[in-house]
């Protein structure tokens, strides 16, 4: 190979090489640093072993989930079931766990199976049966809640205290506290795997599928095996945290899930794959643990907590924009150029070139217009499963329940009750085609709820101002998103994650923690009233779908969603612009919201905090399992429109029944790995 | 270097703007923290504002300096927060806890450093925590017995409960269904997870009456949701005489629903106005948190505190139920118990504010955190 023959005239640059490719944990160390340097300089108290250890070991579950969702997201994937597993193992040791050296050594090993288990079903759908990693991982998230609420109903049981002793005490007393100790096994074992075939394995297939298998990697074997591992790491984190806390909750994982995914890419770890690894992941956890202590230290009021630690967030990650090559960086070196260009009258507008553009030869040749069938055969074909088990949702449902499938009324009552995930899911699905994800809804629906029911405190004639502030608001919001992501470069998952914490002190600050506005009786009625049995706003979701389906399917800004999500630099090249397109996207999502949060608000009579909370997992489930794909690029609002009948018709199944809530989940979950595995089924 | 250079000047930045915020003026008031968990909702945004409330009473004022955190829904997070209060020095931590176990250790540890560690609403599970609750067994017993008695021991009923997998949600359902249990006649024919919220409870009831009629529904208990319920009923068309009898949470939209259909009530609009609703109101008090902290101060007094606190259910019924003028403490010790919408503007507002033994706060601290005196 020639690399030898360079080896020693490359040795410099080199190294700098090396460095860059680790600046991402290098950052997270030094955010922790600060982090914890802050924390001292500004409390004056002691930082003393006792701190530190305590420090340690209140990160550590987080940090340990964290390394598992890494390896995942390494590999080019995406696992929302992490957190609920950590409940899982939570609630099994808790139940059974006897002070015995023996059963204390069976259940620890019972836990990392537990976890390795429910990986391993994930693996199977994800590599054997190949189906999208995000939906597999969801419709898993539902089916291990309603396992762990079958498990333990509420808090309660009872860890051995010697155990929890034992994993969050002292190896060394005065110099080397157990978590510490644990964390760093985990980062030795990782640094071994990293270089045998397994751990290339990741790396290569999150970087470039196509080129692992070329390269004669087993693919299906290596991911298969990347979800158990995983799934044995939030195993770990389970019995940690079982150790931490004495007992068991079945709801103790679950708000984990989002902060998982901020401590990876506060790490440096890419969304997407291929970059990154656990090192850094785990300082990332313990930055947001800090925060905690930096509110505590500074003494931030407790409405705008959300907002600082959105900040922190921010900051934590615009660390790595801090140099020459940042996206941050170049878009503050093009607004210069522009302006001294400006200034200069160089511009292109302002130099009166003539214009020179590339045309078509004329007359332009006649193509052979495609039939419709053909064309659509791929939108259709990803759409039909969803709509297929949609109809079984109906047949089932006048089945079980009676008077629905030929009741004008029951389909009535489906739109009203689809039209909040009908709008959100064209902007979330918008923003999901271009490759990204925006996790600032809730939020945005949330702060669009208040203010809409703030500014019209019951009177129709303030919808003439109240539906155009709140809108323009919703856009604002949308703006900033996209900005964050498009100029200072900050990844979609971080910008739109932090945006929701400050939102969520906006609208505490806004409403002063209790909202006082309510929908005015036109909004009321148009969300509630039937006319001739039936509701207004089913005529506007009629106008909405044909709006959506013409804007993602018919026009230029459509197109260049999908060439975007298809490939930016393809895009790029091919004349797409990029990023105002992006920013676009974002606006329309913002937009979206803010229509939800003004329709919430007519739908329930007021605005309230937390209003928008429950729209967030749905919103991303409707656009994958209409069959649209999480990197990007494929899918069509048809199909998301499927997901969204199927999901609100499946929901009102069982709110028919009187099924316990564990056993909805458990079959929530099923029904939608079905409508996903048959999307397969017509795929191959 | 560059890059630690900006890093250092932005920490120093925010150092310079937090330390007027700081401790300059605490020196010899007792330091007491509230632990928070989650504040994005308006039963915590209430409480927050009744505790801080009572931290600005004449009395407790130059007492204590009350510092309020909010560590998110993650019990982790609390974990954390507490153990960083005892760090900073503490000498009493109010805590709304994420969950009754898990705080176990953390709190153990405050107390083994003296720290008066006190819950309200929810649980602590660690016996050296002081705790302020209601029964809740006692509100799903109670609420279940009236609504079997309304419908004289026969119907089909409607259950919204809370958030699964919560002690409070599951102690208050099981409590309710072994009273619906030992009627045979009453029919739990639907029950949807309600989260405790009016807007969740909406979307739910629509779900279930999408594939069944009101006419088949005769009762509803619920643990957040009869001002919706009852809303929605007046919007099917049925008049206010018709309502079915439902057992639910003290919203103020509720409790002005309850009284007599011509009571004269200022700033009453769509469905927030009397209709003599038949209705059972209770709830867990959002006063809870001011009383634990009252109750923390008492024990840094040197004054004895029972370990568990457990508050009178807030029971309110068609035959106790009275418009308050202003909303001051000692109208409502007079027996007042909702409040005017000219004053609450918010139906979903939480109305069970009044405690005999809180005479701090009255309804100003509830809206805007300002005491009585």
């Amino acid at each position: 190979m020639s690399a030898i023959s360079l080896d020693t005239s490359r040795a410099a640059p080199r190294s700098r090489f090396r460095l860059a490719r680790h600046r991402g944990p290098i950052i997270a160390v030094i955010a922790f640093m600060i982090c914890l340097a802050l924390v001292k300089g500004v409390s004056g108290g002691t930082l003393g072993y006792y701190e530190l250890s305590t420090l340690s070991a209140g990160g550590t579950t987080l940090a340990i989930a964290a390394i598992g969702q890494t390896i995942v997201i390494l590999s080019g994937g995406f696992d929302l079931s992490a957190a609920v597993v950590i409940s899982l193992v939570n609630v099994s040791l808790a139940g059974h766990m006897q002070d015995t050296t023996a059963s204390i050594a069976l259940w620890t090993c019972g836990g990392l199976l537990i976890g390795a288990l429910a990986g391993a079903f994930n693996g199977v759908f994800i590599a054997v049966l190949r189906l999208e990693p995000i939906v597999v991982t969801l419709a898993n998230m539902f089916i291990l809640q309603g396992v762990t609420l079958l498990v333990m109903d509420k808090p309660g049981g009872q860890i051995p205290p010697g155990f929890s002793a034992a994993l969050t005490g002292d190896v060394i007393p005065g110099l080397l506290p157990m978590p510490v100790l644990l964390l760093a096994a985990l980062v030795g074992l990782w640094l071994l795997l990293k270089n045998t075939v397994f751990g290339k394995a990741i790396y290569s297939i999150g970087s470039d599928r196509e080129a692992a298998r070329a390269a004669g990697l087993g693919i299906r074997r290596h991911q298969f095996f990347i979800y158990v591992l995983a799934g044995a790491l939030y195993g770990l984190a389970g019995v940690f945290i079982s150790a931490q806390t004495g007992s068991g909750d079945p709801l103790v994982g679950n708000p984990m899930l989002l902060q998982m995914f901020a401590a990876v890419v506060v790490g440096g770890t890419l969304l997407g794959g291929g970059r990154g690894g656990p090192v850094g992941t785990i300082f990332g956890a313990y930055v947001l643990m800090l925060v905690v202590n930096i509110l505590l230290v500074l003494n931030v009021p407790a409405f705008y907590s959300s907002i600082v630690e959105g900040l922190i967030l921010v900051l934590a990650v615009l660390g790595a924009s801090i140099t020459h090559s940042s996206v941050l960086a170049k878009t503050l070196r093009t607004v210069r150029r522009r302006l001294v260009a400006r200034s200069a009258g160089m511009l292109p507008h302002q130099l009166n070139l003539t214009e020179y553009r590339l045309r078509l030869p004329a007359p332009a040749p006649t193509v052979q217009n495609p039939a419709f069938w053909v064309r659509h055969a791929e939108d259709l074909r990803n759409a039909v499963p969803a709509f297929v088990c949609f109809v079984l949702v109906l047949v089932a449902t006048q089945f079980v329940l009676g008077n629905s499938l030929l009741s004008w009324h029951f389909y009535n009552s489906l739109i009203v009750l689809g039209s909040f995930l009908a709008i959100l899911a064209l902007g979330q699905g918008t923003v999901i085609l271009t490759g990204g994800l925006d996790l600032s809804l809730p939020w945005t629906i949330g702060c669009c709820g208040i203010l809409c029911a703030g500014l019209l405190k019951g009177s129709d004639a303030a919808l003439i101002y109240a539906l155009p502030a709140t809108f323009a608001f919703g856009a604002f919001v949308g703006l900033l998103n996209g900005l964050g992501i498009v100029a200072i470069g900050l990844s979609p998952i971080v910008m739109t994650l932090a945006m929701n914490g400050i939102l969520q002190g906006v609208a505490l600050l806004y409403s002063g923690g209790t909202p006082d506005g309510f929908a005015s009786p036109g909004l009321r009625w148009f969300m509630t009233a039937e006319v001739a049995g039936i509701t207004p706003v089913v005529f506007l979701m009629v106008f909405f779908v044909v709006g959506a389906v013409i804007l993602l399917g018919k026009t230029a800004f459509g197109r260049r969603v999908y060439a975007i999500g298809n490939g930016v630099r393809a895009a790029e090249l091919s004349g797409v612009p990029v990023k105002s397109t992006i920013v676009k996207v974002y606006v329309l999502s913002g937009l979206c919201a803010a229509l939800v949060g003004c329709l919430l608000a007519g739908f329930s009579g007021q605005g309230s905090l937390g209003m928008g909370d429950e729209y967030l997992l749905p919103s991303i489930a409707v656009v994958v399992v209409g069959g649209t794909l999480i990197t990007g690029g494929r899918g069509s609002y048809i199909g998301m429109l499927g997901g969204v009948l199927l999901l609100t018709a499946l929901q009102t199944l069982l709110a028919g029944t009187t099924l316990p809530y564990a056993t909805r989940a458990i079959l929530y979950g099923v029904v939608v790995l079905f409508a996903v595995v048959a999307l397969r089924e017509k795929n191959s | 270097m560059t890059l630690t250079r900006t890093l250092m000047t932005t920490a120093a930045a925010v150092t310079l703007l937090a330390s007027p915020m700081g401790a300059a003026h605490a020196q010899e008031k007792a330091k007491v923290f509230l632990s928070m968990s989650y504040i994005g909702n308006d039963w915590q945004g209430e409480a927050a504002n009744m505790v801080k409330a009572m931290a600005a009473s004449k009395d407790m004022a130059n007492k204590i300096d009350l510092q309020v955190q909010v560590s998110g829904p993650n019990a982790q997070k609390q974990i954390q927060q507490i153990n960083a209060m005892v760090q900073a020095g503490a000498k009493a931590i109010v805590v709304y806890p994420i969950s009754p176990t898990a705080l176990n250790t953390a709190v153990k540890n405050a107390c083994s450093k003296g720290v008066v560690v006190i819950a309200y609403d929810g649980e602590i599970s660690e016996p050296c925590a002081y705790n302020v609750t209601i029964d809740q067994a006692a509100a799903g017993r109670v609420t279940a017995e009236w609504l079997v008695k309304k419908l004289n021991g026969k119907g089909n009923i409607v259950a919204i409960t809370g958030v699964p997998g919560t002690s409070v949600d599951t102690e208050r359902t099981k409590a309710a269904k072994e009273v619906f249990a030992k009627y045979p006649g009453i029919k739990i024919v639907n029950e949807a997870v309600g989260l405790w919220s009016q807007a969740v409870a909406r979307t739910e009831l629509s779900k279930i009456l999408a594939t069944r009629k009101w006419s088949e529904i005769d009762g509803l208990w619920m643990q957040v949701g009869c001002y919706t319920a009852n809303t929605m009923q007046i919007e099917a068309g049925a008049t206010a005489d018709k309502l079915k009898p439902c057992a639910g949470e003290g919203s103020n939209g509720g409790r002005i629903q309850m009284l007599p259909v011509n009571t004269e009530v200022e700033g009453a609009n769509g469905t927030y106005k009397p209709m003599g609703a038949p209705r059972i109101s209770y709830a867990s008090p959002p006063y809870s948190g001011a009383l634990a902290l009252k109750l923390a101060v008492d024990k840094l007094n040197g004054k004895n505190i029972p370990q568990h606190t457990t508050l009178p259910l807030p029971l309110v019924t068609n035959e106790t139920i009275k418009l308050c003028q202003e909303g001051t403490w000692s109208e409502m010790k007079a027996g007042c118990n909702a409040f005017k919408p000219t004053l609450v503007s918010n139906p979903g507002w939480f109305a069970s504010i009044f405690s005999i033994d809180t005479p701090e706060v009255g309804l100003n601290a509830a809206l805007v955190g300002q005491p009585e005196y």
